[in-house]
This record gives structure tokens, sequence and C-alpha cells, in this order.
């Protein structure tokens, strides 16, 4: 990522290193609910270290582009004005939303992401199981449009850097729900736990950065439910916690299919996870299908509908 | 690269070693709980729904199990303080034999290349040909 002249996830390292000790710490004497397990722990911590150092190698690519764009942008937007502040805020949470909406239905972006989603434990230290391939995934390129618009790039970094350092403390099974008006307005934990379900009601949900009104306004909000508790990590999840198979199986994935079906390039590389030519395995449309044709032929799903 | 930021990578590199030396400080002794029948037959149900497991093989340390559902053989194993499981071919589970008391399965998968179960007496005397 692009570092402004101020960089909130920097800065907030301190914070994040605190509350992870405190979460664990509190866990451990039963006074909050999180669930830790040493190796994952160990996989998310180091995975988000090394994302850190791995995004210094494409940042001055991306924001190269972003200085250039910004050369030949449309008004110019002042960094000291508050409005210009409250705009950026919504217009960067909106491009996150489709950002991460690209991330999880496309698969050559969701191999750059599935390392987010690989753990089978919400705890705040799965918040730092962060991507080291985003960069090369080349997703930096939805932002450009706030510096053609006449944001400064370093005014889009900074708000970037917000909107992770918010979605931190979502990654959490200590907070239940929060008041309605704030769960009708902000992503929230629970929001989030059903972004990380690998229930089939819960897939390919809740894609929020910080405002959870892009879901409902685009169709793809789904509120935690009491009957359904959250099961977390991936349809098929990791079976090693080998950190250069997390980091890279996906995209491994993708080349071990190209190369064997190389006339399917495109469907493998821009259908969503699980596509193949012969519909043999299993999209989150067809586990959807299939769990709701469950609950409909059961007597407990009939009854509840 | 700059000083500041190598300074930091290591800090932070330090922090990451506190904290997993801090978890697994905390949850020892706290392993996932073994396989029973029941338990296994759960964890097949959450993860190949609707399938009809027509055999069941519990390993014999608890920390995983392999099932027959018609041609396809599903098999849990050990992942931290879970299970992964995966699925392959029937009559590739039947021709693998155990080893020193262990039977390895290959999954052909980057993201679970093999299941190590602890079942020392395989195929089942019942299905060896």
């Amino acid at each position: 990522m692009m570092k402004g002249p101020i960089d909130p996830v920097t800065l907030a390292t301190p914070f994040f290193i605190a509350t992870v000790i405190l979460e664990i710490v509190l866990a451990r004497f039963g006074k909050l609910k999180a669930r830790y397990e040493t190796s994952d722990t160990a996989v998310s911590l180091v995975m988000g270290l090394i994302s850190s150092a791995a995004g210094l190698l494409t940042a001055g690519a991306s924001f190269a582009a972003a200085v250039w764009i910004y050369q030949h942008r449309l008004f110019t937007i002042p960094m000291t004005a508050i409005w210009a502040w409250v705009l950026v805020f919504l217009l960067e949470d909106l491009t996150y939303y489709w950002f991460h909406r690209l991330s999880h239905e496309r698969r050559i972006w969701w191999a750059a992401h599935v390392n987010h989603h690989s753990s089978q434990h919400y705890n705040l230290s799965t918040a730092l199981r962060q991507t080291w391939t985003g960069g090369v995934a080349g997703t930096w390129a939805l932002w450009l449009p706030l510096s053609l618009l006449g944001f400064p790039p370093a005014m889009v970094a900074i708000q970037k850097g917000v909107s992770l350092v918010y979605q931190y403390w979502i990654h959490t099974e200590a907070i239940g729900r929060l008041p309605a008006p704030i769960e009708a307005v902000f992503n929230t934990p629970s929001h989030h736990r059903v972004h990380h379900a690998r229930n089939p009601r819960y897939l390919d949900r809740n894609y929020a950065g910080i405002l959870i009104v892009w879901d409902r306004m685009f169709g793809s909000f789904q509120p935690e439910l009491d009957e359904e508790a959250c099961r977390y990590g991936l349809v098929h999840n990791l079976g090693t916690f080998n950190i250069v198979r997390v980091a890279f199986h996906e995209w491994i994935g993708i080349a071990q299919d190209i190369v064997r079906q190389p006339r399917h390039t495109l469907g493998w590389l821009f259908g969503p996870p699980g596509w193949s030519p012969d519909g043999s395995r299993d999209t989150s449309a067809k586990l959807k299908t299939a769990w709701a044709a469950r609950r409909e032929s059961s007597p407990a799903g009939r009854k509840a509908a | 690269m700059d000083t500041a930021y190598l300074i930091q990578f290591a800090v932070s590199a330090t922090a990451v070693g506190l904290m997993v030396a801090l978890a697994a400080w905390a949850t020892r002794g706290r392993g996932a709980p073994l396989l029973d029948e029941a338990a296994a037959r759960a964890w097949l149900a959450d993860e190949f729904p609707g399938r009809q497991i027509e055999g069941l093989w519990l390993a014999d340390d608890g920390r995983g199990a392999l099932a027959r559902s018609g041609e396809a053989a599903f098999v849990l194993s050990r992942m931290g303080d879970g299970y992964a499981a995966r699925q392959l071919p029937w009559t590739q589970a039947l021709a693998a034999r155990p080893k020193d008391g262990r039977l390895t399965l290959r999954l052909a998968d980057v993201a679970a290349p093999r299941a190590v179960l602890a079942i020392a007496a395989w195929p089942p005397k019942a299905l060896a040909a």
C-alpha cells in the first residue's frame, strides 16, 4: 500500500499489538470470548509482518501511477477542507466495497485475498493475516479514479489507512451486537463475522469496509443470525500451516488449472472461485443453491419458511 | 530501505514472537477434542452435507477419520484445534497402505497436500481384496 505523510497503520501498530495481547490474556482467564490456537496465530501474525514488507515492492509503482493520474486531474480538491475529507471518506469506502467484492467474486483477485480468510479462527490476530500478493494483483488501480477526480494521492492513502485500521477491531468474537443504529450504518464485529463465515448462507456477504450501507444498497447484506453460528475459514479449509502454501496456494491452483486446460484460461482467471468448465467444483452460488434446496426439503426448513 | 523501517520491522517481529508465545501459554493443554464416531459424523455432515456415509474408520489416536461415500472417500485430518476435510477417490484410499502405523493419503491439493492418519490396519479385512 502506498503511504501518505501520515500512515495510520504504522501509527496504530502498537495498538494492534496491545489489543491482541489483551484479547489472548482476557480469553485465557475467561473474561471474554476469543479462541486462539498457537500455529494459527503464528501464521496470521507472520503473514501480517511480511505483508507490510511485500507491500513496499509495489508501493512505488502504485504511488507513481496515482501521482501521474493526479497530474491529469479533473478538479483540484484541497486537502485542508473538511468537505473534502467527508467526500474522500465516502468515495474511498465505496471503492473499498467494490474492491472487496471483486476480491471475492473473481478468482484472480481471490487468489490474493484468500489468505485473509484462511484461518478457522476469528480473533484480532486474524485481522493481521494479510496478503503478500495484493500489489501484484493490481487492485490498487481501483483507487486511481479518486486521483483523477482531484483528491491528492496522499489524501487517498491516508483514508485507505484509516479504513484498514477501522477494520481491525471488528475481527473479534468478544463484541456481540452493538446498538441498532450503529449496526444499521457501520460495519461491526457482528456483520464481519458473517463475512468470515463459511456457512453457505453467509458466503459472499458483507463486503463493507467502514459503512455497511453499501451492502444494503447493493444487495449483499446478511445479518448474523442467532440460529446459525458462524463457522470460520474457507469452504475447503487449509490442511497445512506451511506459510508459503498459505500465501500462494490459490495462485498455484490457478497455474495448475491453466496448464491442464489452457483454452479455459479466461475462466480460470476471471470466473468465480470454484468455477470449472464442467461445473464439477463448488462455487458460492452452487453451495447456496444446494443449501437452500436442503433447507426447503427438511421439515424444520419448511416450517421456518 | 531506511534504518527507521528496519527498526520498526525488527520491533514488530519481536512483538510477533511475544504474541505467539503468549498464545502458546494461553492455550496449552487445550487441543481439539478427539474424534469419536458421533463427532466425526458431525464434522462430515458439515463438510459434505447431504452425502451418505457408508463406512467410517476413526484414527487410532482420535485425530482423524476416513469415511466412504459411494465412490468417494472423505478424510478428516487434524488442523490445529480443528479439522480439515478433503475428498478423494475411494479406490485411491483403499489402495493406500499404512507404514509405521500411519496411513498417508495424497490429496493432490496444494492447500492440503496429504493427510496422515494413525490407522495401523488398512484396508479393513472386510474390504481387503
